[in-house]
This record gives C-alpha cells, sequence and structure tokens, in this order.
C-alpha cells in the first residue's frame, strides 16, 4: 500500500464512503494469486524496513564480530568481510531504497525511499509531456516525440553513469538519474492513454464548457488514465530498486554510511573465495523485492484488464 | 517504404546531434577540473594550467564541441598560414600532423630560443636544420610564429620568450623551456572518423574503441544466437498450454529470471561454476587480444549471464503472442477441419506468433547493452561496456562520447531493422 499511494489521487466525493472505494480497488489484488504472492514479498520487506527503523539485532556499521563468519546462532546470517551482522545490514539496507532519502549537505532525512521518489519524479515530467504531447498534438507532440527518441535511444546505463560521473554520488542524484530515464517512457504511455481519452464525449463537454487546457488535461484525462498508470508505476518502481543495485554493484550507488544491498554485493565479491553468504543475501534480496514488484504488477494488470473486457 | 526509411534516418541524425550535446555539457558540467584526474592530485596548479592549455581546453564549451565534431586544422590553417595534412605513423598506426610546405611535410621545434624545422622523409624519419621563418610581428612589437610542434598541435611561440611548460612523459610531469605560449590540439573531429585522443589514456579513440566493440559483439551474438531458440521454443510450449502447470512453470521461472538483476545471476552463475564446481573460468581475462577465439570457455558464463536475463524476457513475448494467435477464430477453423494439432501449431500458428517477438527483440537493444555493462563489469570482459563504464567514471569526454555515439546507433538502426521486419513479416501495415 506504501507503493500505491504516490498515484491515487482524485476519488470523487459522492457515493460509497472514501475508505471503501479505497478497500474495493486494492481487494482486487487478492483476486489474483501472482499479485497476492507479489504484494507479500513486497509487503515483507516494507516491514523488515520499518522494524529496522527502531531495531536491528546490532548496530549495523559496527565491526564488532569475527570477519566472514558463516550463519551461526549470533549471527543468523554471518558476518561480512569487516565483521559487520549481515542481517543488520539487510535489514537497514531497505530504508535507503523504500523508506527514507537522505541529502547530508542540508542535514535532512525525508521519508519515502529513493526509488519512490525516482518514480514519483519520471510520472510527474512523464505525465506532464505526455499529455501535452497527446492532447495538444501537432508540432507539441512532433518535438517532444523527438526529444523522447533521443532521450529513448540513450542506453540508459550510459545516462546513469554520465550523470552520476558527473554530479557526484548522492540520494538526490540517484533520483535524478532515475526520473530522467523513466520519463520517456511513461510520456509515451500517457500519450497514448491521452490520444485515446481525448475523443471521449467528456472531454468535448468540457471543452464546450471552455475549461482551459492544463485543467482537462491534468483534471479530467489524468485521472482516468490512472490505472495503467500504476501498473507501469509499480513495474518502474522494480526497474529503480533493480537499477539502484545495478549502481551500488557498480561502485557508484547510494553513499554511505547507510549500507545498501547492490553496494553490499559489490564489496562482498571480492571475497567471494572465502565467504559466499555476504554476496547471497543481499543478492537474494534485491531479487525478491524486484520479482515481487513484477508480480505484483503483473497480476494487477491482469485483474485490470479482465474488467475493461 | 522510401519515405519512412528516409525520415527514420534524418530522425537518427537529429538523435545523434541532440545526445551528443547533451552528453558534451553533462560532462562540461559535473566532471570538474580534467587535469587533476590525469596528472594526480599532487599535480601543482601551474602543471595543470599548462596541461590544460595543451589539451586546448581554455577555449570556449562551444568551440570544442565544434572542433570535436567537424575538427579544427581549418582554423588552424588560418593561423599557421599553410595546408595542414595527416600522415599515418608507421609504427603505431596513428595520424600525425605536418605542415605542408611546397610539398615537404613539415615540423618545427624551438630549441635555445632558435627555430628548427624537421622535414619529413618518405622513411618517416625527420631531418632538422634551422628554420629560415619570418616571424610575424604584432602590435605590442611581439614577434610569433605560428607552427605544428612534434605532438600534434598548432602551436604559438614568441622569439625570445620561451615559455616554461610542463610536459606529461612516462616518468612524470618534466619542465621545459623554449615552449609554445598557445596550443590548439589538431583534429579531425567526428565527422571524418577521427574522435580525438582518450584523456585516460593518451591514444586515439579511434583505434582503440574497435577492438572492445568487437569483443562486445561476439559476446552478444553468441548470447543472442544461445537465447533465440530457446527463447522460441519454451515460449511457444508455453503459449499453447495457456493456464496448464508447464505454462505456469515457464512463465514464474522466466518472470524470475527477467526480474532478478544482471549482477546478481552473474554471480551466482560464478558462484556455482567457478568456484564450486571449477567447471568453468569465473572471469574473462585476456591474455592476448584474441583470446576469446583462443579460448571459447572464457564466453561461457558471460554468455550464460546473459542469456538468464534476455531468456525471460523473450519467453514471456513469444508466449503472449502464442496465446493471442491460439485463441483466434483461423486456428480454430484449421482444427475443426479435421488438421492434425501439431500442423496447425507449426504451419499456421507459430509463423504469425513469431511476429511480435521478433520486433520485441529488436527494441529491447538498448536493454541489453545495460546489460552488457555490468556483466563485462563483473567479468572484467574488455568490451564496450567496461570502455564506457571506465570512461564515464574518469569523465573521458572523447572517450564516452564515442563509445556512446556507437551504442545509440546500434540502438537506433537495429529499431529501424526492426520496423522493417515487421512490414516484411505482416503484409496488412504499410508505412506511408
Amino acid at each position: 500500500m506504501a507503493v500505491a499511494q504516490p498515484t491515487a489521487g482524485a476519488v470523487p466525493s459522492q457515493g460509497p464512503s472514501r475508505w471503501a472505494k479505497m478497500w474495493k480497488s486494492i481487494s482486487i489484488v487478492f483476486e489474483s494469486r501472482i499479485a497476492t504472492v507479489g504484494m507479500v514479498l513486497v509487503l515483507f520487506w516494507v516491514i523488515i524496513g520499518l522494524i529496522s527503523l527502531v531495531w536491528t539485532p546490532y548496530p549495523p556499521n559496527a565491526p564488532e564480530f569475527q570477519q566472514n563468519l558463516p550463519p551461526n546462532t549470533t549471527n543468523w546470517l554471518g558476518t561480512d568481510h569487516l565483521g559487520r551482522d549481515l542481517l543488520s545490514r539487510l535489514m537497514v539496507g531497505t530504508q535507503v531504497i523504500l523508506l527514507k532519502t537522505r541529502l547530508p549537505w542540508a542535514g535532512l532525512v525525508f521519508p519515502i525511499g529513493v526509488a519512490i521518489w525516482g518514480v514519483i519524479g519520471s510520472v510527474l515530467v512523464g505525465a506532464f509531456l505526455g499529455l501535452n504531447a497527446g492532447y495538444r498534438g501537432g508540432w507539441w507532440d512532433q518535438v517532444t516525440m523527438q526529444f523522447l527518441d533521443a532521450l529513448i535511444a540513450f542506453p540508459v546505463i550510459v545516462l546513469y553513469l554520465v550523470v552520476i560521473a558527473a554530479l557526484g554520488q548522492g540520494d538526490l542524484v540517484v533520483i535524478l538519474a532515475i526520473t530522467v530515464t523513466g520519463a520517456p517512457g511513461v510520456a509515451r504511455l500517457v500519450r497514448s492513454l491521452a490520444l485515446d481519452i481525448k475523443t471521449r464525449d467528456y472531454i468535448r463537454a468540457a471543452e464546450t464548457r471552455g475549461e482551459s487546457p492544463w485543467y482537462i488535461m491534468f483534471v479530467e484525462i489524468l485521472p482516468n488514465a490512472r490505472g495503467p498508470l500504476l501498473v507501469d508505476s509499480m513495474l518502474r518502481v522494480g526497474y529503480a530498486i533493480f537499477a539502484i543495485g545495478t549502481l551500488g554493484f557498480l561502485g557508484i550507488g547510494l553513499p554511505p554510511p547507510d549500507p545498501d544491498w547492490g553496494t553490499m554485493v559489490n564489496e562482498a565479491r571480492k571475497n567471494i573465495f572465502t565467504n559466499q553468504w555476504a554476496v547471497i543475501w543481499p543478492s537474494l534480496a534485491i531479487a525478491s523485492l524486484v520479482i515481487g514488484l513484477n508480480l505484483f504488477a503483473d497480476g494487477l494488470r491482469e485483474e485490470l484488464t479482465r474488467y475493461q473486457k | 517504404m522510401a519515405r519512412f526509411i528516409i525520415r527514420s534516418l534524418v530522425s537518427t541524425v537529429i538523435t545523434l546531434f541532440i545526445v551528443s550535446i547533451a552528453l558534451f555539457l553533462l560532462l562540461e558540467a559535473g566532471s570538474g577540473d580534467i587535469t587533476v584526474k590525469i596528472l594526480g592530485v599532487f599535480s601543482t596548479p601551474e602543471q595543470r594550467a599548462s596541461y590544460r592549455n595543451q589539451l586546448g581546453l581554455d577555449d570556449p564549451v562551444y568551440l570544442r564541441y565544434i572542433d570535436w565534431l567537424i575538427g579544427n586544422e581549418w582554423r588552424a590553417e588560418r593561423q599557421v598560414g599553410l595546408d595542414l595534412v595527416t600522415v599515418e605513423d608507421p609504427v603505431t598506426g596513428e595520424d600525425t600532423w605536418w605542415a605542408d610546405v611546397d610539398g615537404h611535410l613539415v615540423r618545427w621545434s624551438l630549441e635555445d630560443g632558435e627555430l628548427m624545422q624537421m622535414a619529413r622523409q618518405e622513411d618517416g624519419s625527420t631531418v632538422a636544420s634551422p628554420a629560415d621563418v619570418v616571424w610575424a610581428v604584432d602590435e605590442n612589437g611581439q614577434e610569433s610564429f605560428w607552427g605544428v610542434d612534434d605532438k600534434n598541435n598548432a602551436v604559438k611561440w614568441v622569439r625570445g620568450e620561451g615559455a616554461e611548460v610542463w610536459v606529461l612523459t612516462k616518468a612524470g610531469m618534466r619542465k621545459e623551456g623554449d615552449g609554445p605560449q598557445d596550443y590548439i590540439p589538431l583534429r579531425k573531429g567526428l565527422l571524418r572518423g577521427d574522435a580525438g585522443k582518450s584523456l585516460q589514456y593518451g591514444r586515439p579513440v579511434s583505434l582503440t574503441l574497435w577492438p572492445r566493440v568487437r569483443n562486445t559483439l561476439i559476446l552478444a551474438g553468441v548470447a543472442f544466437l544461445v537465447v533465440m531458440p530457446l527463447a522460441l521454443v519454451f515460449g511457444i510450449i508455453a503459449g499453447i498450454n495457456e493456464g496448464r502447470p508447464i505454462d505456469r512453470f515457464i512463465s514464474v521461472t522466466s518472470l524470475g529470471a527477467t526480474a532478478t538483476p544482471e549482477f546478481v545471476t552473474g554471480i551466482f552463475l560464478i558462484m556455482i561454476f567457478g568456484i564450486w564446481l571449477q567447471w568453468l573460468p569465473a572471469v574473462a581475462i585476456f591474455t592476448s587480444p584474441d583470446a576469446i577465439l583462443e579460448n571459447p570457455l572464457l564466453l561461457a558464463l558471460p554468455v550464460m549471464t546473459l542469456t538468464a536475463v534476455e531468456l525471460g524476457y523473450v519467453i514471456r513475448m513469444t508466449r503472449a503472442s502464442m496465446v493471442e494467435v491460439m485463441g483466434s477464430p483461423y486456428i480454430r477453423t484449421a482444427i475443426l477441419k479435421g488438421m492434425p494439432y501439431w500442423r496447425v501449431v507449426i504451419r499456421h500458428a507459430v509463423r504469425n506468433a513469431l511476429m511480435a517477438p521478433i520486433t520485441i527483440i529488436m527494441l529491447h537493444v538498448n536493454w541489453l547493452i545495460g546489460g552488457v555493462v555490468v556483466v563485462e563489469a563483473i567479468f572484467g570482459y574488455p568490451g564496450l561496456g567496461k570502455y564506457i563504464y571506465d570512461a564515464a567514471i574518469f569523465g573521458d569526454v572523447n572517450a564516452v562520447e564515442a563509445a556512446a555515439m556507437v551504442t545509440v546507433i546500434i540502438a537506433v538502426m537495429t529499431r529501424i531493422i526492426g520496423d522493417l521486419a515487421y512490414t516484411f513479416l505482416n503484409p496488412r501495415i504499410r508505412y506511408a
């Protein structure tokens, strides 16, 4: 549910109560076994992250134990090459991607993680570009699509590397990189939805009423495009976590001190011949969270399109 | 059709243009003082300033972009007053710049305040002699001379004022007197096939990039040959058994494989085959440029990693398309008229179901490039991906630009080929 919040907006006030409507749309999830499994996986990690905010078995960054221990009764998942408890680090690793964003130069910590802010950013930018291209058409459409084609042809990984090499490591830079790489995809989706929706009668009606184009785009078209957009953003959170893990693995991910799964894999793989556990756990964590989000999105899409038919 | 191709090509050129400017500005904005990275953190400000001048980094950014795109010898020729030409060095294979004085190729150097002229001989060696040049006098009464030095720069010497410059040698920075006051590092520009020198290695990008591209094409090509038949077979099996356990199994496994990041897959494969079983080499160490051809086993784990990630995606596409085709009326008709089931599947369904996956695979090349960067980083495979990674981290503008241009061209071209293949496979689609 924490994941569903960003795009859930504009609930009409009449009819059944807000909560009943919300519950009705959430209960779609339970009609698909795939979506349920996915949601359980995602919720598992969200809950682990919430617990880690208040409690971890040991301090995640303190080298208190013997190095490279296999799982045992003290350290349930073992220890890494500096003698830090892997379970504690793994738990705290959920925070930076799902639960908090750090701005060290301002001394601030925001709620909601880097992956989700990145997706919110790309949905905002993508929706703006896509609505303008789709609804206004003509010259707007030509220029926007040419620009987006250039961005899409740009290999995503090169963009990540260059942006981070240029602007330095940091949560905000990763959010920016995810926004820039995600926006073209969202814009294309929103454009195609807008092209479809703008032929409907209620858009004609709004135009006759003399509403401004901005009102029509953001109040009439966008809320009616929310279903596919929601599924798409769910998949994008998965991609974003995937990307953050990859960046961490390449050594240019989220900055320390908070552990991040990709960085953990990258550090531990240097000792892979002596200690495989330190590589296995964070790898499994990333894979399970991304698979969870994918299953969730897939199941949700199946259910939503079934309703459309 | 011709109009469609022309429009795609024009769009490609615009795309390349936008991408190259964006990259140039990004690297300009962020990479800070590149000379710190080249010379090290212990270099002095004078050394850095001198080296910046030698690299031509003091020029404004638009001028450097133009230099990068179309070269700058036209700019240098105006200063020198002679034609500047390139000759390939017989030893290194790199282009060297010379001034053309009445058909003789000449360079200059300043030694103890006297200009020396070095004429190129047929065998590539040079003969030095005192230069009989006319020093130009500017409004301040300074006598100056623009010529070509022995490091492929157009340079400006001022008589009696040999500047002290720091020259980067293999042993570190060396201070030299008699240096020029101003430099224009000569280049032909990307449009004429010269991508400039790598700031990191000091070698021309055009020469060092191609072996990397070749290695990556071999890696991606082998992966492609492994993925395609497997993916089509599994996708078709899953598609004709929609909803049955075998379909569920294939679907869920391929979803898992796609959603698992490449580095996780790669690490697990290294652990299983490289560490526990010790069947395959866990890293791709190239002991010679053609190591992959001599020892194809080096390719095994990188190819398996790429395959694992790509396979799932293509299987899902093939399955979805197969399911759709199997539900269509003409398949029902074929079965109802009594045709054997397998012949219906092979003759009618598969042919129509393969259209979607083939185009989608072509569109997927961009994603594949990202995978290649990670796979090459895991296994230390010297390919294009690792080249981009190293260059981007260093802030090596020339190398990043050239490598990005190659990847963008590959991505755009495969997209166009995909579109064209679609029109051939599906006669209902026509591009106006």
